[in-house]
């Protein structure tokens, strides 16, 4: 099962900004090994899609999408179409075909 | 354009004769309005308090009210039940601008009993285009009242009342206590926190709707399910605000419909949803069947509607947990480090001497054509209207290998160089962040305007477009 991982990501409610404009994307992430040599587990999970995403399609003012090892406030997490916190947030681990949402809250009115 | 003038200030005089007069006939035929809403509301009231009461009507709706409202009350999710609950009902519109003019149009349409309309604002010009209730003679002239003239032209029968004031900590308890849901129309983060612990510290809903650029986002917030005889799930609590997002987004990371823009319809169509989840909400549908623990997202750019799933209620949430942190209303403005009121931001982070008004800066470009200008707006902005021979540097660019071309322009140029944007916020911060990476000679040549293109507009030159 070294069949590259799958998954959709998007964004929303201005987080598109800092990736250039574009809301949705599909990725093909490698053996999580080959990318991460050091890591001590063997399946993607968001966390190591956040750090993925920093290193490969982020490229200006990561602070205004990632906090320490996590997204900003204000940025909601959608594992298909569901809140991440339902499914243990950072520990979720990455299923093929998933689409994983970044949404920043709108506040005009 | 003297007739002009004085037509102008005619028809102000007949505007306000007009509004006085149909004060007048609204508390004439007031006498003679059934009596029923505050009977029925008492009635559900007590019905919440002990759901196995039977549901016990005391009067049937006037032949007027069945009339009027029959187009609704022939739904069966309506029906004569429902358009009782909605005269009896009390709802408060926080916000009379893009959200709140439709949500408010349709309330009022509904029979909805009471409506509160808050806005300390003045109409402007540039609102119109999205806030549906206002119009063009009624620039300068308070949100709220506008808008409740407005809603009286559509249903004499229900009661209005503007609030002219920024609703705060100190009032906001107060003024919410009278009504029975919150729609949160407004356009800040510190007041959308201050709303949701109102609605949580009330035990009212909140009926959240915002919208910027193509996008809106629609939710409801601190759902309780003991207020509503229908549902089934008696101690069900939805999420509140705080449930979802406990922290506020950095500042700079927030947007605003004056900064970035929006489409018209946009916010039509999510203060329109939040009419339609209020009425929903008031005739009793159960928590399945509202926006409750999901949030409805929607994209006008390819036209998607998406309803997602919230997390449930936090146990441990700061406010709407059984052990709240917080009990009573917080500086929402400290707390999540941002202004409710953006024309009051003025930032002044720049050294006098690294300033320029627009009048001198005029008499500089008239005496030479070399004088840099840096127009830090967004190339969008800078498309709409521009000064001659202006550079476009957006600030939202200017980073990395971008900041270097511009320190290269900055160093060529034989002359001074100013920055521009369109209020002088964003020009100053661009100052500040070349002033902090380039060399101390190239330092006293670098202004920025003050006041922006607004000012330039102002002072210099009327033709400029201030938007
Ligand atoms: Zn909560």
């Amino acid at each position: 099962t070294m069949e590259p991982l799958k998954v959709h990501i998007q964004f929303g409610g201005g987080a598109e900004l800092l990736f250039d404009k574009i809301k949705r994307r599909e990725v093909e992430l490698p053996a999580l090994k080959k990318y991460y040599p050091d890591c001590k587990h063997e399946k993607w999970l968001i966390k190591d899609l956040l750090v993925w995403i920093k290193d490969n399609l982020l490229k200006e003012r990561p602070e205004l999408f990632l906090q320490g090892d996590s997204v900003r406030p204000g940025i909601l997490v959608l594992i298909n179409d569901a809140d991440w916190e339902l499914y243990g947030e950072l520990d979720y681990e990455l299923q093929q075909n998933d689409t994983i949402m970044f949404i920043s809250t709108l506040h005009g009115g | 354009m003297d007739d002009i003038d004085r037509l102008e200030k005619e028809i102000l005089v007949l505007r306000e004769t007009l509004r006085r007069k149909e004060k007048e006939i609204f508390e004439i035929k007031k006498e003679f309005m059934p009596k029923l809403p505050s009977k029925v509301e008492k009635e559900i009231v007590n019905q919440n308090e002990c759901a196995k009461n039977v549901v016990k009507i005391s009067e049937k709706l006037p032949k007027w009210a069945i009339e009027r409202y029959s187009r609704q009350i022939l739904l069966p999710e309506i029906g004569v039940k429902g358009q009782e609950k909605l005269m009896g009902a009390k709802v408060l519109v926080v916000g009379a601008g893009g959200l709140g003019c439709p949500a408010a149009v349709y309330l009022a349409g509904a029979g909805v009993g009471e409506i509160g309309i808050v806005d300390y604002d003045q109409v402007d010009l540039t609102n119109i285009h999205r806030q549906i209730l206002h119009s063009e003679a009624d620039q300068n002239v308070s949100k709220a009242q506008s808008a409740a003239d407005s809603l009286r032209s559509i249903n004499s029968k229900i009661k209005l009342t503007p609030y002219n004031i920024e609703l705060n900590p100190s009032n906001a308890l107060e003024i919410s206590a009278n009504y029975d849901v919150i729609l949160d129309c407004t356009d800040n983060v510190p007041t959308r926190y201050m709303l949701n612990d109102v609605s949580v510290l009330n035990k009212m809903p909140l009926i959240s709707g915002s919208a910027l650029k193509m996008e809106g986002q629609l939710t409801i917030y601190g759902y309780r399910a003991k207020t509503n005889q229908n549902d089934k799930g008696y101690k069900y609590i939805g999420p509140c605000y705080r449930c979802v997002f406990p922290t506020p987004p950095p500042p700079e990371a927030v947007g605003s419909c004056s900064a970035d823009g929006v489409a018209g319809p946009i916010p039509g169509v999510i203060g329109t949803l939040q009419a339609l989840e209020t009425i929903k909400l008031i005739v009793g549908q159960t928590h399945d069947n509202l926006l409750v623990g999901r949030l409805l997202l929607f994209d006008g750019e390819d036209m998607s509607f998406r309803n997602v799933k919230l997390r449930p209620r936090n146990p441990e949430c700061e406010i709407c947990s059984e052990s709240p942190k917080i009990t009573k209303l917080l500086n929402y403005e400290v707390v999540c480090r941002m202004q409710s009121k953006e024309k009051d931001l003025d930032l002044d982070i720049l050294p006098p001497k690294n300033r320029i008004t627009a009048m001198k800066l005029a008499e500089a470009l008239k005496a030479t054509n070399k004088h840099l200008l840096v127009d830090v707006r967004s190339e969008h902005e800078f498309e709409m209207c521009k000064l001659d021979g202006a550079v476009n540097y957006p600030l939202e660019k200017l980073h990395r290998s971008n900041i270097d071309l511009l320190l290269k322009d900055i160093r060529d140029c034989c002359c001074r160089v100013t920055f521009i944007c369109r209020r002088g916020n964003d020009s100053q911060i661009a100052v500040k962040r070349v002033l902090d990476v380039i060399e101390d000679e190239y330092k006293d040549k670098i202004t920025d305007l003050t006041g922006g293109l607004h000012a330039w507009s102002k002072y210099v030159d009327g033709e400029f477009p201030v938007y």
